[in-house]
């Protein structure tokens, strides 16, 4: 059961390869942005699974503070990509 | 009941790690910037909540409901909002569509 855990990690951490690939090779600023979206989810699903592997319940406050705080940093990116015009 | 719970949420734990997986698959090999949109805004907001209610499932207790539905349901109401704006902001920046779309309703 454990590793089956551990294997889920492993794929969720690995998907920040391709995010990153996408952040550095986008053809525009929106790329860019969207793949920094997941990062930073995937990143919160790595902090989820890695807080469950370690048997504490503490990183859900930080996974429940990140969800509101990665909204409003998903939307002042989409703000700084058109240069504040709405 | 424990041995049930904890094969319930490794279940939903790796369902959540495929959402995200397909996500990272499509960010490759996806044409166009808003068919990168609907993958990724899949994997942040079905793949975090399926995720988040495995550990849930895992360590059940009530703080823990609270906390975690909380973060579930902020999650699935901001995902949309968050990928809403940024398809917005990628056509306001003329992000160039796929040669495969077929109908463009908001250049007329």
């Amino acid at each position: 059961m454990s590793i089956v855990l551990d294997i889920a990690l492993v794929v969720v951490a690995l998907t920040l390869l391709p995010a990153s690939y996408r952040m550095i090779t986008g053809p525009n600023d929106s790329d860019r942005a969207v793949s920094a979206d997941l990062v930073f989810f995937g990143f919160i699903g790595v902090v989820a699974l890695l807080g469950l592997r370690m048997e504490t319940d503490i990183v859900l406050d930080v996974v429940l503070v990140a969800t509101i705080v990665g909204f409003l940093a998903t939307l002042s990116i989409a703000r700084l990509v058109t240069r504040g015009y709405r | 009941m424990s041995f049930a719970l904890n094969v319930a949420g490794t279940f939903l734990i790796v369902l959540g790690a495929v959402v995200f997986a397909l996500a990272g698959v499509g960010l490759l090999r996806l044409p166009d910037l808003y068919s990168r949109i609907s993958a990724i805004t899949t994997a942040s907001g079905l793949g975090l909540a399926l995720i988040l209610l495995g550990v849930l499932l895992h360590e059940p207790s009530t703080l823990n409901a609270a906390k975690a539905l909380l973060a579930i349901v902020v999650n699935l109401a901001t995902a949309a909002v968050g990928g809403h704006a940024l398809g917005r902001a990628g056509y306001l920046t003329g992000a160039r569509l796929s040669d495969r779309t077929r109908y463009d309703h908001l250049s007329q």
